[in-house]
């Protein structure tokens, strides 16, 4: 059943539940603990390397690596698809990896074409 | 001579002495009766040797060194137990602090230096400790105009997410703590968030250096979240299972490393840039960007970042060995328990005590345990090793490595994995 085979992973939950719960009182124990001197604004700026910082701190900047992205969005759910098949590879018949080359083969193609266009830096 | 206790008291000794007592009545009684309450009619307690267990049993049984071990055997198979103790957190942590000291020695070995030394006498080994202190004692400065609740957040999110992670892997026949169908992709849903906790810290703390180096880390995942993903589908094709335990007790006769090697070198290069190692410690590259996306975290926080980097390089390098390694299959080398024990119980001097709950743990569990930590050691050792002999390699060349000659690589592997399939050699009528 659905519920079942979703309470499998409660003993997930319940771990990162526990991390949770054991490592959040080590920073409320090093804040009890450490010195608390608020007498220098200086040094709440963010770290610039000695430098009063200019600027905004989320800057915008460019991304010159952008169609990876776009790469990353599609072959990323094609990877997972293969999983659909290569788990069940061992049940189904020899004769239905046939499309699945054809699958593969697309989705080459697919990659290629995109792999050359991300390497024209300047159309981007 | 100085007084020591110029103002004393006995009378208001006695006073305070009082006044904490009466505390600690106040608070048993406002929590632990509450507390005993919640045990007797929530939780369900366990039966032990046909006993439903009460808490007079419990206590009574507590003083009583026969009717003891039960009681940790029960508790032993709790889901409590494997978070906390063995296959879960403490395990692992351990596991952890251990790789820190030897990777700070490594190191040092390596580039000729002594590495940790005073601390502890013999050769630093109590320098983690000092660490620790030294790190929990120190102030934590948080940058003006920083998003706090996400920058206070995020290094116990990446521990709890790393613990997520170890929470997949088996290091025993039967000891895991999730046992599910469906690891494998859990795995690969825990390893998606370790680059989305990254770039929260590094927005939140509104400072250029981690912002960068928040960015770097998103490159480098999604250049190598796909090869690491392709790489492991060889093993699943030829077992058939997305079960880590089904995967590991499939290799009793042979590791899988021996017949897919390139899918063993892809996930170990992968896995070498998910941790952001030399030489794909971009996002924390400290000669160019301060220290990455760690630069604005001080203190406590920064030794939870590290804590979880370690539970993470723990936590892949067992998965390297669940998958292509054999997992916890090795020969037997642990000895039987002995069974005089087992019939006459201990016997010391006048004293002879008849235990019934030994032994604690199972001939199988301690020698799988055994050589699943010698293998996993291994692996760490070849993921530290690369740190003291490699330079950084650029980001350009980091993309273009994971696109095209990993991803390249790892569907030679599905081919190799995929002919040896059909080709008759492993599989059903095959080997196995």
């Amino acid at each position: 059943m659905v519920g079942e085979l979703a309470g499998n992973y409660s003993t997930v939950v319940l771990m990162f539940g526990f991390a949770m719960a054991a490592m959040a009182p080590a920073l409320i124990i090093s804040r009890m603990l450490s010195p608390r001197k608020r007498s220098n604004p200086v040094k709440f700026l963010p770290m610039e390397c000695g430098q009063v910082p200019t600027g905004e701190g989320r800057t915008h900047f460019m991304m010159q690596y952008y169609p990876y992205i776009l790469m990353f969005v599609v072959f990323d759910v094609m990877a997972i698809f293969l999983y659909a098949w290569g788990s069940a590879l061992l049940e189904i018949p020899k004769m239905a990896t046939l499309p699945m080359m054809g699958f593969l083969a697309i989705m080459f193609g697919a990659m290629a074409f995109a792999l050359y266009q991300s390497g024209r830096r300047r159309i981007w | 001579m100085s007084v020591i206790a110029p103002k004393f008291k006995l009378s208001e000794f006695i006073k305070s002495l009082l006044d904490n007592v009466f505390w600690i009545i106040l608070i048993l009684v406002l929590i632990g009766l509450p507390a005993i309450f919640m045990i007797l009619f929530v939780i369900e307690l366990p039966v032990i040797n046909g006993e439903l267990l009460t808490p007079f049993l419990a206590l009574s049984w507590l003083v009583n060194p026969t009717r003891t071990l039960p009681i940790v055997h029960a508790f032993m198979e709790t889901d409590i137990f494997r978070v906390i103790a063995f296959p879960g957190f403490g395990f692992a942590a351990l596991l952890a602090a251990g790789t820190i000291f030897v990777e700070r020695k490594m190191l040092a070995k390596l580039q000729l230096r002594v590495g940790p030394f005073y601390c502890g006498k013999f050769e630093g080994i109590l320098q983690l400790m000092g660490d620790g202190l030294k790190l929990i004692s120190k102030e934590i400065i948080i940058p003006a105009k920083a998003d706090k609740p996400i920058f206070w957040a995020a290094p116990v999110l990446f521990v709890a997410a790393a613990a997520a992670f170890v929470a997949f892997i088996p290091v025993a026949p039967g000891w895991v703590v999730a046992d599910v169908e469906m690891g494998l992709l859990g795995v690969f849903a825990v390893i998606g968030f370790f680059p989305i906790i990254t770039i929260l810290s590094a927005w939140s703390a509104n400072s250029k250096f981690p912002f960068i180096g928040g960015i770097r880390a998103l490159f480098q995942m999604v250049s190598f979240e796909i090869p690491l993903i392709l790489s492991l589908l060889g093993v699943v094709m030829l077992t058939g299972s997305l079960n880590l335990s089904e995967i590991a007790a499939s290799q009793s006769s042979f590791p899988w490393i021996v017949f897919l090697p390139v899918g063993a070198i892809v996930f170990f290069i992968t896995m070498l840039a998910e941790l952001e190692r030399i030489p794909f410690d971009l996002p924390e590259a400290e000669s160019e960007i301060v220290a990455g996306w760690l630069t604005e975290l001080s203190g406590m926080m920064y030794g939870l970042v590290q804590l979880g980097t370690y539970l993470k390089l723990y936590a892949f390098a067992g998965l390297f060995v669940v998958i292509f390694l054999g997992g916890w299959n090795g020969p037997m080398v642990v000895p039987p328990f002995p069974a005089e024990i087992l019939e006459n119980g201990i016997e010391m001097g006048p004293v002879t005590a008849k235990f019934v709950g030994l032994p604690l743990f199972t001939q199988e569990m301690l020698n799988g345990t055994l050589w699943f930590v010698l293998k996993t050691a291994g692996v760490i050792f070849f993921i530290l090793l690369p740190r003291g002999v490699f330079p950084r390699i650029r980001v350009d060349m980091l993309l273009n490595l994971g696109w095209t000659k990993l991803i390249g690589l790892a569907f030679v592997n599905i081919f190799i994995a995929l002919g040896l399939l059909y080709a008759g050699v492993l599989g059903p009528g095959g080997l196995q």
